[in-house]
């Protein structure tokens, strides 16, 4: 009963902290680590009407965390007049990535088939990675809304991984790792990633090596960027509950072991 | 003959696979585009044996006592979203899009947010300082935890730095080797699978 009761309290103690830091506006000075620094300038850097693939490869699960990064990207490569071809590489993603991309298309004024181009979700990831490779017309005859992607003027100079600058994988999972092995050793195609928090420590060694070219990671990675592009969003929003939470369970973790070591040494008398 | 035949087949498949990475040869790139097209097909139609075993296993443990309210509402998810897909099409606006964004989504997120009340639990809980390997740990975790949020800037500048520094090295070391060992794993394999010595793939046969 006493667990029950603390579980319910740490539970509630939480929900408490979340909500509360959602209701008061803080603003944080968030320094870009070096991995969404090298994310932001690469896509400064590139030329206008360059194309690059925005492959939105999560769940709807971690759309809190996933949206900010997503939206924070696609709102920097369309404010650098870049061609944007979206996809899916899981099923869920693309009504999500669909959704993302016409938003902000509709924030910078783009038009669909000449800006951006959303093809929608293939089945066998590793297949439609290496496909594309030989030809990405004919991994995607079709755009999501079932047109013929052939008649999009985006898509006409647009055959194989040579006329792609960059690969933009938005997982919550291991899909990025797919781009990074298959498209990446074959075709020498760029691969840079957009992560949930929990899957960063997983994409270290891709970065270190540079087969993963950077990494804008988690809620705090989405800060980062829009601080760098100067618009805030959803990532700045987050930053005071997500530090609320975490030093929540740091007091936690000090609490639980302050009791274990008074209950130890309480045992130890007796 | 009944295992003969799938060795062969995975044999002459895994050498033409192998084979043709290292050729630009035209047969050998109309091979490979042959062999992606027909895996998307198999894959898409594996869809199909999914969802017709979830119907099939659904519908079989509705008669069970407590069970029959969540498998109506799997089969009607299932039913619905396909449905409002094909009626009114996937477009902006669209009941498949607003379903999506109203049901799916938030849905999906409440129950991923649950990971953070059991992670509270955890922490009050089971975070003892009760080794040496234990308290090591603990104080490896609390400047993790510290060094990724933006108070740890105004604390001091070392917490970003000493966070970077445990995840560029020996975090990092410990992710390579088990990396390094799944590669290699991968590779043993991949290789034993082709050459017919693994065959569990054949129920063991």
């Amino acid at each position: 009963m006493t667990t029950l009761r603390t579980r319910w309290i740490l539970f509630a103690g939480l929900a408490v902290v979340v909500i509360a830091s959602y209701l008061i506006t803080v603003h944080f000075r968030t320094t870009a680590s070096p991995a969404t620094q090298a994310a932001f300038d690469y896509l400064e850097t590139l030329p206008e009407s360059s194309v690059v693939v925005f492959s939105f490869d999560h769940e709807a699960s971690s759309l809190p965390e996933i949206k900010p990064i997503s939206l924070a990207m696609l709102r920097h490569a369309f404010q650098k007049n870049l061609k944007i071809v979206g996809l899916s590489l899981f099923a869920e993603g693309t009504a999500i990535g669909y959704s993302l991309l016409r938003k902000t298309a509709g924030e910078y004024g783009k038009v669909y088939g000449e800006d951006y181009i959303f093809l929608g979700f293939k089945p066998q990831y590793i297949s439609a990675i290496l496909g594309m490779g030989e030809s990405i017309r004919r991994v995607f005859p079709q755009d999501y809304l079932g047109n013929v992607t052939d008649t999009f003027s985006i898509m006409r100079d647009v055959e194989d991984y040579n006329d792609i600058e960059m690969v933009i994988s938005i997982a919550d999972g291991d899909r990025t790792v797919q781009w990074i092995e298959y498209a990446g050793p074959r075709y020498n195609q760029k691969v840079m990633a957009g992560l949930t928090a929990a899957m960063i420590t997983s994409y270290d060694p891709y970065l270190s090596s540079r087969q993963l070219y950077a990494v804008v990671g988690g809620l705090r990675g989405a800060a980062e960027y829009e601080t760098l592009l100067g618009k805030r969003g959803g990532g700045n929003r987050g930053m005071l509950a997500q530090s609320s939470a975490h030093i929540y369970v740091i007091a936690l973790v000090l609490i639980g072991n302050i009791i274990y070591f008074r209950n130890r040494k309480r045992r130890g008398r007796g | 003959m009944r295992t003969r035949i799938p060795l062969l087949v995975c044999l002459v498949s895994g050498i033409i696979m192998f084979a043709q990475y290292f050729s630009s040869h035209p047969i050998a790139k109309t091979v490979y585009n042959g062999i992606l097209e027909w895996w998307q097909i198999i894959f898409a139609f594996t869809m199909f044996v999914g969802v017709a075993a979830f119907i099939r296993n659904s519908l079989k443990n509705m008669r069970r006592k407590g069970e029959a309210p969540y498998r109506v509402a799997a089969l009607v998810g299932l039913t619905l979203m396909p449905l409002l897909a094909l009626i009114g099409g996937t477009k902006f606006g669209s009941p498949f899009l607003w379903a999506f964004d109203n049901m799916i989504a938030p849905m999906q997120s409440t129950v991923f947010s649950l990971l953070a009340f059991f992670v509270v639990s955890a922490s009050f809980r089971g975070f003892r300082a009760r080794t040496i390997p234990a308290t090591i740990l603990l104080l490896t975790a609390l400047i993790v935890l510290i060094g990724r949020i933006p108070i740890a800037e105004l604390i001091s500048e070392s917490f970003p730095k000493l966070t970077f520094w445990i995840q560029s090295y020996p975090s990092m070391a410990a992710r390579r080797a088990i990396l390094i060992g799944i590669g290699l794993g991968s590779m043993t394999t991949a290789l034993r699978v082709i050459l017919g010595i693994e065959r569990t793939y054949l129920r063991g046969e």
